[in-house]
């Protein structure tokens, strides 16, 4: 039935140009069962900038730790995980811990470039911090993990990394006679399993919280607290340089993903969701916390100081089009990028050491 | 010939601003989508407006109605319309925090 039917490569054209089309705002698209409609500007109107002290309440501390309606805390399931967390025999290897890569020495990570795993094998990204893990809403730089029980897992069972079948290891932690009663007072009923072992670290994981810093004591009220090179860092970040449209809130994130254009080959979040441009290269915002201990920075470990980071994102990045619509040059002076990384430095506290468990025999 | 036509784009202009106005309004600001959940019959729009003041990037990867809006400047409006009936989870790809339900319909 000729005429009927156009002709694949007219039809190719025709939603090629419809879309073309379409991104420009002048024409609809169909996509089957979902209909694009053309974009408009709106008005927004105009509306001054918040002061600072309005923007100072964004960034208060919140007074209790989360903990999901699944995996409720309990002091014998939070102790349970922090013998886990501390425990090498976690790995094929029982060389490697939780807390190889995510150690309180270096902020909750491990001061290297890229993590190092099974075999001393080097990994593809920087590890991240466990710090205020309780608060994140998406797991791993790619956010391939939806709750810190599955990433509590995830590490373990990687072959790159420790290297465990669940199986194997809930036999060998079955053979250690003092995990027995532990796991009984943590989990009533449920037994030793790799489901209980998840909530358990996930549980101590949450207790990780950074502590009280000099920019908490003031967004408090304590105008000594922080240098006025600091305050006026506070401000650059929140105003010209646009740090906290992705480094928000108290825990400067909101666990969004962004390309900031480091020259790297790796896609990150593109990986999981293809077909979206500004996912290709993105990585998710790691949060601010004693960020002091934490470099070298960045997914690929590549950039060394804080004046290194602050300087990146004055020159924007690398140009592509999955780049954000945020990242542009910034034209910031010294001054500012001084005072940025003043400001950044108050976010880092005094952190309390950390007692490495005894571990049951 | 000139007044057929005037008359005709002030039918045309009237039915477009019916039906624009006809669509729910989903707002995008601090964040988070103005609903979690709305419904809407078979056929209707939904007009995304992102008032918020940095990109967002809606989608949906539910089977069958799968749509992405690319990256949505603040400041701007995008219909979407739904021709089947079914659940479908609006997300911004960049922010995963931003979760909505789209319960469209017969």
């Amino acid at each position: 039935m000729p005429g009927l039917f156009p002709r694949r490569s007219n039809l190719f054209g025709t939603v090629v140009v419809a879309a073309s089309l379409g991104a420009v705002g002048f024409a609809s698209i169909g996509l089957g069962a979902v209909v694009v409609g053309e974009t408009r500007r709106i008005d927004l109107g105009s509306k001054a900038a918040p002061g600072i002290d309005s923007i100072k309440t964004q960034y208060k501390r919140p007074a209790t730790i989360p903990f999901p309606k699944e995996n409720p805390y309990t002091p014998e399931k939070a102790a349970l995980g922090k013998k886990l967390y501390f425990d090498t025999r976690l790995s094929v290897s029982m060389a490697q811990s939780c807390a190889s890569c995510h150690s309180p020495g270096f902020g909750w990570g491990d001061g290297l470039a890229v993590g190092v795993g099974h075999g001393m094998a080097k990994l593809g990204r920087h590890s991240p911090t466990i710090v205020n893990a309780a608060w994140g809403a998406i797991f791993m730089w790619d956010g391939r993990l939806a709750t810190l029980e599955e990433q509590a897992l995830g590490p373990i069972e990687a072959a790159g990394e420790m290297n465990m079948p669940l199986d194997k290891l809930m036999g060998r932690l079955g053979s250690i006679n003092e995990y027995k009663p532990l796991f009984a007072a943590a989990f009533p009923g449920e037994g030793m399993n790799a489901r209980t072992l998840a909530k358990a670290i996930a549980t101590y994981e949450r207790t990780v919280v950074s502590e009280r810093a000099p920019f908490d004591a003031w967004i408090e009220g304590n105008e000594k607290a922080i240098s006025e090179e600091a305050k006026r860092g506070f401000a650059v970040f929140n105003g010209k340089a646009m740090c906290s449209a992705c480094h928000e809130g108290w825990n400067f994130t909101n666990d969004g993903f962004q390309d900031i254009g480091l020259p790297s080959k790796d896609i990150g979040r593109g990986e999981f969701v293809p077909g979206v441009v500004k996912m290709q290269h993105a990585f998710k915002t790691p949060g601010l916390r004693e960020i002091e201990r934490r470099s070298p920075y960045m997914h690929d470990g590549s950039l060394d100081t804080l004046e290194a980071v602050v300087e990146h994102y004055d020159q924007g990045g690398v140009d592509r089009p999955s780049r954000s619509d945020l990242m542009k040059p910034l034209g910031l002076s010294a001054q500012e990028k001084a005072d940025l990384v003043a400001f950044m430095k108050t976010l880092t506290s005094n952190l309390s050491p950390t007692a490495v468990p005894v571990l049951p025999r | 010939m000139h007044k057929t036509i005037a008359f005709a784009l002030v039918v045309l202009t009237g039915f477009s601003a019916g039906a624009l106005a006809a669509n729910q309004m989903i707002y995008q600001k601090g964040r988070v989508f103005s609903s979690e959940s709305v419904s809407i019959k078979k056929g209707d729009a939904l007009t995304f407006v992102n008032d918020d003041s940095i990109p967002h990037n809606l989608m949906s990867a539910t089977k069958g109605s799968e749509f992405n809006l690319g990256s949505q400047a603040p400041g701007t409006s995008t219909d979407v319309t739904f021709k089947e009936a079914g659940d479908i989870q609006v997300i911004c790809a960049i922010h995963p925090r931003m979760k909505m339900m789209v319960k469209v319909t017969d």
